[in-house]
C-alpha cells in the first residue's frame, strides 16, 4: 500500500485545478485518471468560453487545458494515467486498476473530481451503429480528426447539442436537423443562432420515432410530441442520415462517493444523484471533498474554480494552512464562481422558462423555438442601434454571464456594466473605428459590424467566420438571414485574420442597404 | 480516407503519427499509429464492431471514451478490447466480435 497526503480522482478541469492548489502548498498529491491523456473533456472544447476575464472568457477550451497542464506540471503534480479508481473505502483507502493489476493506496484526504457521464434516450433502433453520444462526436472530430458521419441529426438543444452541432458543421459534416422533445431550446440563444444562420432547421417539441437501418443507421424518423411527450399522429418527418447524435444531458458520476459512505441526494437542479456538500466541497465524510460536475452539472469554467476551492480546503484540512489564510484564498474564487452562477441559465433556474430579461425586455419566442431572432424582434434589444458609419450590433438577447465585448472595444462603444449578465448596450456617441475586436471576442458569435452607408447604395456587414474554405475577397455568393435562408446577393469586401482574433476570421460582405440588419451569414456560390 | 479531416478551421492540420498497416477481419487497412483502433476503422468506413451474443444485433462506437463497452472487438486474439481507447499498432489483427469470440468469416 502506498500513502499520499492527498489523492485526487480525475485529471479533468476540476481535479487538476485542485491538484495545483494543493501542490503549491507542498502537499504530496497524486491524481489518478482512467484516460490515456489528462485534461478531461477540455481538449474537445474548441469554442471560446463564456464568462469574464477571471474565468478565462474568450479563450478556447483546449487552450485553457494546455495552460492548466503546464501549471500542474510546474507545480510538480503527479498524474497517473490509464488508472481507474474502482474503490473508495473507509479510512480513505483507494483501489486503482492500473493496466491489468489493482493497486492499493491510502490518502489523508481525497478529492473526488470524477466528472459526469452522458445520458441516453432509447428509441426503436437506438443500438444501431451510427447512433452515438455527442461527446463521442466531439472525441472523434476534435481529438482524432475523423468526421463522426456525413449527414447527422442532433437530438438535444442544450448547450452541448448546440455547440457540438456547430463543431460538426466546422469539420465539414452536414447537420440535417436539430431536434428536441422540449418545447424550447435549452441552451444559450447565441449558440442556437450561430447554428440556425447556417441553415440548420430546428424541430422543437419533436423527438425520434425510429432509427432506420439493418447493420447501420441509414435514416431517421422524427415526429412532434404533445405536452405529455406523446407522438402526434401525422406529424412524422424523415431524414436520410448516417449518424444520429444524442445530446440529452449529463449525470454526475458519483458512485465512488456513495461507496465511501457520503450522504447523497437526488437533485434535479444538479443533474441527478450528488453528494451533499458545502460551498467548500466538503462532503459528509470528513476528509473527502468533491469538485466539478460530480457535485452538480455545470460548465468547465465553474469546475475549475470549484477545484481550486476544494484544493485550498483540503490543504487547510491537512494542516498546511490555517483557516484565516484559506478563507482569504477562497474568497476571490467564491466571488468568481458566484459571477458564473448568475443569469437566466443559472443552476437555480434550470428547467424554468424565463420570458423577460432582467432589463424587462421580452425574450424572442422565435429564438426559443427556431433558434433565431425574427427580423421584427431584433430592434428591441439594447445592443441594436442605428447609426451613421460603421458600428457594432450586439445580437445578445439573454442574460448570460459573459462580458469580453465590453473590454474588447478600445473606444468604449459597448457597455455591460457591473453586472456580468446584463445585456450589452450600444453606447450613444462613442465612435466605432471598425477594428472588429468585439466581433472576434464574442464567444457567442453574436456581434456584427454594420455600415449602412458603406458605399454607393450598399451596406457592409462584418461577421465572425470559423469555417473552411475561407472565402476570398471578391467572392460572390448569398447573404443568409438569421434563419439561414438566402436573402440577397452578397460579395466579400474584406477578410481579416489576426492572432488576436484567435482563428475567428472577420468576413466583411457587401449587401443591399435594406439587408444591413438582416444578412448575417455568407455562402459562396 | 475522406472521413479524415484534412484541415480544421480551428485546429488547423492535425499532426499524425506514422502510417501503419493493420488487418480488419483479414483485410489490410491503413491507419495512424497511436490513434484509437475505432478511429482508424471509422476513417476506413467500417462501423460494425461486434454482434451481440443472444440476438446477434450489430454494435459500433457509442461513447468513444471507454465507458460503454459497445465498441469491443477481438484484438490480437484477445476479446472484449475497447477499441475506442486502445491505440493502433503496426500489424494489429482486429476481428469483428460475435458474442465473445471472433466472428467466423464466410469464405
Amino acid at each position: 500500500m502506498k500513502r499520499y497526503d492527498l489523492i485526487i480522482v480525475g485529471a479533468g478541469p476540476s481535479g487538476l485545478s485542485a491538484a495545483v492548489e494543493a501542490a503549491k502548498r507542498g502537499i504530496q498529491v497524486v491524481v489518478f485518471d482512467e484516460n490515456e491523456k489528462p485534461g478531461g473533456q477540455l481538449f474537445k472544447q474548441i469554442h471560446k468560453f463564456f464568462g469574464s476575464k477571471e474565468h478565462k472568457a474568450k479563450i478556447r477550451g483546449f487552450r485553457i487545458g494546455e495552460d492548466l497542464l503546464k501549471e500542474a506540471s510546474e507545480c510538480g503534480v503527479e498524474v497517473v494515467l490509464n488508472a481507474t479508481v474502482i474503490g473508495l473505502y473507509l479510512e480513505k483507502e483507494v483501489t486503482v486498476r492500473i493496466g491489468d493489476a489493482v493497486e492499493h493506496y491510502k490518502g489523508d484526504a481525497i478529492i473526488v473530481a470524477s466528472g459526469a457521464s452522458e445520458n441516453m434516450v432509447t428509441f426503436d433502433g437506438w443500438t444501431l451503429p451510427g447512433v452515438i453520444g455527442a461527446g463521442a462526436a466531439q472525441t472523434m472530430m476534435n481529438l482524432h480528426g475523423v468526421k463522426p458521419g456525413r449527414k447527422i441529426l442532433m437530438l438535444g438543444s442544450g448547450n452541448v447539442g448546440l455547440v457540438v452541432s456547430f463543431q460538426l458543421l466546422q469539420c465539414g459534416c452536414d447537420v440535417v436537423a436539430l431536434v428536441d422533445a422540449a418545447p424550447h431550446i435549452g441552451g444559450y440563444g447565441v449558440h442556437a443562432a450561430k447554428v440556425a444562420r447556417t441553415g440548420v432547421p430546428f424541430y422543437l417539441s419533436h423527438t425520434i420515432v425510429k432509427a432506420e437501418g439493418e447493420d447501420r443507421v441509414t435514416g431517421v424518423r422524427i415526429a412532434e410530441v404533445d405536452d405529455k411527450f406523446q407522438f402526434i399522429p401525422g406529424t412524422e418527418k424523415h431524414f436520410e442520415v448516417d449518424t444520429i447524435c444524442l445530446a440529452v444531458g449529463l449525470s454526475p458520476m458519483s458512485q465512488l462517493l456513495k461507496m465511501a459512505g457520503c450522504k447523497m441526494e437526488d437533485n434535479p437542479k444538479k443533474g441527478g444523484q450528488v453528494p451533499i456538500c458545502d460551498e467548500m466541497g466538503r462532503t459528509s465524510v470528513e476528509g473527502v471533498f468533491v469538485a466539478g460536475d460530480v457535485s452538480g452539472i455545470e460548465e468547465a469554467s465553474s469546475a475549475m474554480i470549484e477545484g481550486r476551492i476544494a484544493g485550498i480546503t483540503a490543504a487547510e484540512y491537512l494542516g498546511y494552512m490555517d483557516s484565516i489564510e484559506s478563507g482569504q484564498r477562497v474568497k476571490g474564487h467564491e466571488e468568481a464562481l458566484e459571477g458564473l452562477r448568475q443569469g437566466m441559465f443559472a443552476p437555480k433556474n434550470r428547467g424554468k422558462k424565463i420570458e423577460t430579461t432582467d432589463e424587462g425586455i421580452q425574450i424572442s419566442e422565435n429564438l426559443l423555438k427556431r433558434g433565431y431572432i425574427a427580423d421584427d424582434e431584433i430592434g428591441r434589444y439594447p445592443g441594436i442601434r442605428q447609426a451613421a458609419g460603421v458600428h457594432p450590433v450586439m445580437e445578445c438577447t439573454q442574460n448570460i454571464p459573459c462580458n469580453p465585448c465590453q473590454d474588447a472595444c478600445p473606444k468604449g462603444c459597448i457597455s455591460i456594466g457591473e453586472n456580468i449578465t446584463s445585456l450589452p448596450i450600444a453606447v450613444e456617441g462613442a465612435e466605432c473605428v471598425g477594428c472588429g475586436m468585439c466581433v472576434a471576442s464574442c464567444s457567442g458569435q453574436a456581434i456584427f459590424l454594420v455600415d449602412e452607408q458603406a458605399g454607393d447604395g450598399y451596406a457592409s456587414v462584418t461577421m465572425p467566420y470559423e469555417f473552411l474554405p475561407l472565402p476570398e475577397v471578391g467572392a460572390r455568393g448569398k447573404g443568409l438571414g438569421r434563419d439561414g435562408r438566402p436573402v440577397c446577393e452578397a460579395e466579400v469586401l474584406k477578410v481579416q485574420t489576426a492572432k488576436a482574433f484567435d482563428q475567428t476570421h472577420l468576413l466583411t460582405v457587401k449587401v443591399p442597404v435594406y439587408m444591413a440588419m438582416k444578412a448575417r451569414f455568407f455562402v459562396a456560390d | 480516407m475522406e472521413m479524415r479531416i484534412k484541415e480544421h478551421p480551428i485546429l488547423g492540420v492535425q499532426e499524425k503519427e506514422k502510417e501503419v498497416t493493420f488487418f480488419f477481419d483479414g483485410q489490410e487497412i491503413k491507419g495512424y499509429e497511436g490513434e484509437p483502433i475505432a478511429a482508424a476503422l471509422k476513417a476506413a468506413g467500417f462501423m460494425v464492431h461486434r454482434y451481440t451474443k443472444k440476438e446477434h444485433k450489430p454494435r459500433g462506437i457509442f461513447c468513444a471514451i471507454g465507458r460503454c463497452t459497445d465498441c469491443v472487438m477481438v484484438v490480437d486474439g484477445k476479446p472484449n478490447v475497447r477499441t475506442c481507447v486502445t491505440p493502433l499498432k503496426e500489424g494489429m489483427q482486429i476481428q469483428t466480435q460475435d458474442g465473445v469470440t471472433a466472428l467466423k468469416q464466410m469464405k
